[in-house]
């Protein structure tokens, strides 16, 4: 898997997670408890033999340069491969004009700079597993110019409302790319992630640019569906798109269900994370928990039902957690009841007793926030 | 070596067997402890903390585990530039035959090479199967302070139990005078932890000449510091207050784990100022099925719950079933108990399986029951 170059790239502008997304891009979410987002990108990359990879970060990326860090915990040989984050000015009198291409456009020396024959483009937004070599192999025997991933779901009406989506013929040529504008139930959602030749890659960017500096990847991608051999790979398994508030929610909690949890994780496909070497969780007497993923470092002593705890929590005598994800470090004092909310790092809720939302709208505690 | 001149040298070589089957295969030190860790993983992330950078860790008794383990030593982040964790068997030398470490000064002995490359001005001796958080700076300032050419850390004991352990005699000034080896009439209650600091250029002279003494067990309890006491040497005790545990046998293994549910307890893994590093491991953190049931536990990433955990400690990847019942017990790495099994006042072994239905341990036991071979379930 030499023969290509990874990139993890950024969330399109309109995209945006409510509150969340105010303090890390949407890669740095904690996931699952001791997960960030990008690891699962990361992650398939390495365990694809993909030795070379870039990251994109555009805006606030603190919290991805520390996680992603030097990226050994990620397996990637420490002399041969590397791991390179880039960043791209971001245009503060206008965020439109911070669109993938530009990222690449700043950093063209680097794409060209690299050996590689191919690029595998992935999202840092998707969680999802898939071997990245065998898409290549698919690639370069379909004789295609671009092979493009996509997911079938039949609840495109309702959900992955920011992504895009492939229409594609009998043949799975791809005809276009086009938003999913929750229309039809069925529909092949793009999974934003690409494969092409590098010569390819940079030919596209160029002529991205000479069309309109607001143009995008799929844009520019949907544009040559005529000229080109694009084709779709259906990607099977478990996707989640975090690009709303609801679906980051909806994604933590949908994986407590161990069925659902064994379309994603496979012992022979770890996901790597960086460590933060807590100790392991203390449950006290009265803490009752069940149906939940819990991290290292936590302290419990309430009940905890149906919900993700991040390292580091305390969950003090007589509260309860219900149907809520409670990212690392934050506080939940004596007798407060949380249900159906996402509580941000470091948020300390003592005071108000009953924070309590909707499964349909979840509700939103702010980081480092003090109830 | 730049932070404080001070080298560590870890005693690693033990086979523990009091442990029975939990080290037949592995040394004392690489047994594993609390949830996550390896036991050495506390001296050498006391030793991170502490500013050492240079270990070296003295394997011999089926050490090929624990050479493997200790010479990541990123995993304590000794590995910048000048730090580094050494893994250090008995060698074959030029000048000397292939010879096992014949006792703890020994050890070192065989090593002065090792040690010289580095120049320290001060050597710190420390035992690898020792369960406690400590930070060796303050050890060495105490020791300069005293202008002393050895230190020894004591803890005080409970004075009836003082014959069972390794006695310091010392003046109001902490000064010893006196080291006995589990006297029947104790005259003080400061114990001997195993760890030792010495200004190295007193102690290289020290052990040149033991290694000739045909006389000699080789041994820094039995020889080295009774005739560095003999000879007028300065010997200074440094108290020690907190947790601090030998784990030699099953029972006191299993209590170690217990003494972590108290909500109090003095080891306190969870003080983010003095972590204890280990390998890190690649794992969902741990995952409480809807039949559950846990009451004052210690459980890690990996596990996977659907039954009952009360006054246990599980190490990372241990499962169990639905409706098993572990109570009072420890599972360490990889165990599994299966659906409806109840496992009591035991301690069940790495990747060890307990079948369907099956009974492990008894609450009125004596002893904890170790469980290192698989027990058959209902079919």
């Amino acid at each position: 898997m030499n023969r290509a170059l990874g990139i993890v790239n950024f969330s399109r502008s309109h995209v945006h997670v409510e509150g969340l997304q105010d303090y890390r891009p949407i890669g740095a979410f904690s996931f699952l408890g001791r997960y960030r987002v990008i690891d699962f990108p990361l992650s398939n990359m390495s365990n694809s033999g993909i030795e070379y990879i870039q990251i994109y970060a555009n805006k606030q990326p603190r919290s991805l340069v520390e996680h992603v860090g030097t990226g050994r915990h990620y397996n990637i040989n420490s002399k041969r491969g590397d791991l390179h984050m880039l960043f791209s000015e971001t245009n503060i009198a206008n965020p439109i004009y911070d669109t993938d291409i530009a990222a690449y456009v700043n950093n063209m020396q680097y794409i060209e700079r690299s050996h590689q024959m191919y690029v595998i483009i992935a999202p840092s937004y998707m969680v999802y597993t898939m071997d990245y070599s065998e898409l290549l192999q698919t690639h370069v025997e379909s004789e295609a110019d671009i092979t493009l991933v996509y997911h079938s779901v039949d609840n495109a009406r309702e959900s992955f409302l920011a992504c895009d989506t492939l229409n594609l013929n009998k043949q799975k040529g791809v005809l276009s790319i086009e938003r999913n504008r929750g229309t039809a139930k069925s529909k092949n959602i793009f999974m934003d992630t690409y494969v092409m030749k590098k010569d390819l890659f940079i030919e596209l960017i160029e002529k991205a640019q000479k069309i309109s500096s607001l143009y995008t990847l799929p844009q520019i991608v949907n544009a040559q569906c005529e000229e080109l051999d694009i084709r779709g790979v259906a990607h099977r398994g478990y996707l989640a798109s975090i690009t709303d508030f609801k679906s980051y929610y909806d994604a933590n909690l949908s994986l407590i269900d161990v069925k659902t949890r064994n379309t994603l994780f496979d012992e022979e496909w770890p996901i790597y994370t960086r460590t933060n070497d807590s100790c392991p969780t203390h449950y006290f007497e009265g803490a009752n928990t069940k149906m939940s993923i819990v991290s290292n470092g936590c302290t419990i002593e309430g009940s905890v039902e149906n919900s993700i705890i991040g390292r580091g929590c305390v969950i003090k005598k007589g509260a309860v957690i219900k149907n809520s994800i409670i990212l690392p470090g934050a506080i939940i004092g004596e007798d407060v009841h949380v249900e159906n909310h996402v509580v941000d790092k470091y948020a300390k809720i003592t005071h108000v007793k009953e924070i309590i939302g909707t499964p349909e709208n979840p509700g939103y505690i702010k980081r480092e926030d003090r109830i | 070596m730049k932070q404080n001149n001070m080298l560590a040298m870890i005693l690693a070589g033990g086979r523990g067997s009091r442990l029975h089957d939990l080290t037949n295969k592995v040394a004392k030190p690489a047994v594993s402890y609390g949830g996550k860790y390896r036991i050495i993983d506390f001296p050498l992330s006391n030793c991170a903390n502490s500013g050492i950078d240079v270990v070296g860790v003295l394997t011999q008794y089926e050490s090929v585990l624990l050479n493997s383990y200790v010479a990541a030593g990123g995993r304590w982040g000794l590995d910048a530039k000048d730090s580094g964790v050494y893994v250090l068997p008995p060698r074959e030398k030029a000048d000397a035959n292939l010879d096992v470490y014949r006792g703890t000064a020994d050890a070192i002995s065989q090593n002065i090479d090792f040690i010289d490359n580095y120049d320290p001005e001060y050597i710190l001796v420390l035992s690898g199967d020792h369960i406690y958080k400590m930070n060796y700076a303050k050890m060495l300032d105490y020791h300069k302070k005293n202008n002393a050419d050895a230190t020894i850390a004591v803890i005080g004991v409970p004075m009836k139990e003082a014959s069972r352990f390794g006695i310091m005699n010392t003046d109001e000034d902490l000064r010893i005078n006196e080291f006995e080896e589990k006297p029947p009439q104790p005259k003080s209650n400061l114990a001997s932890m195993g760890i030792y600091i010495f200004s190295w250029k007193v102690l290289r002279k020290l052990l040149v000449a033991d290694m000739k003494d045909p006389d000699s067990h080789h041994d820094f309890g039995k020889d080295i510091i009774p005739t560095m006491l003999e000879s007028g040497k300065r010997l200074f005790a440094y108290k020690f207050k907190g947790y601090w545990k030998d784990v030699g046998t099953i029972d006191s293994l299993w209590e170690a784990n217990m003494d972590l549910l108290d909500s109090n307890n003095e080891l306190d893994l969870n003080d983010p100022t003095w972590k204890i590093y280990t390998e890190d491991i690649t794992t969902l953190p741990h995952i409480i099925g809807p039949n559950a049931n846990i009451n004052r536990a210690f459980i890690t990433q990996g596990c996977e719950i659907d039954g009952e955990v009360k006054n246990s400690v599980l190490f990372t990847g241990a499962k169990v079933g639905t409706g098993a019942k572990i109570i009072d017990s420890v599972l360490m790495p990889g165990a599994v108990v299966e659906e409806g099994a109840v496992v009591t006042r035991a301690l069940v072994a790495d990747g060890i399986k307990i079948g369907k239905e099956a009974v492990v341990g008894s609450a009125d036991s004596e002893n904890i029951e170790l469980v290192a071979k698989r027990v058959k379930g209902v079919e």
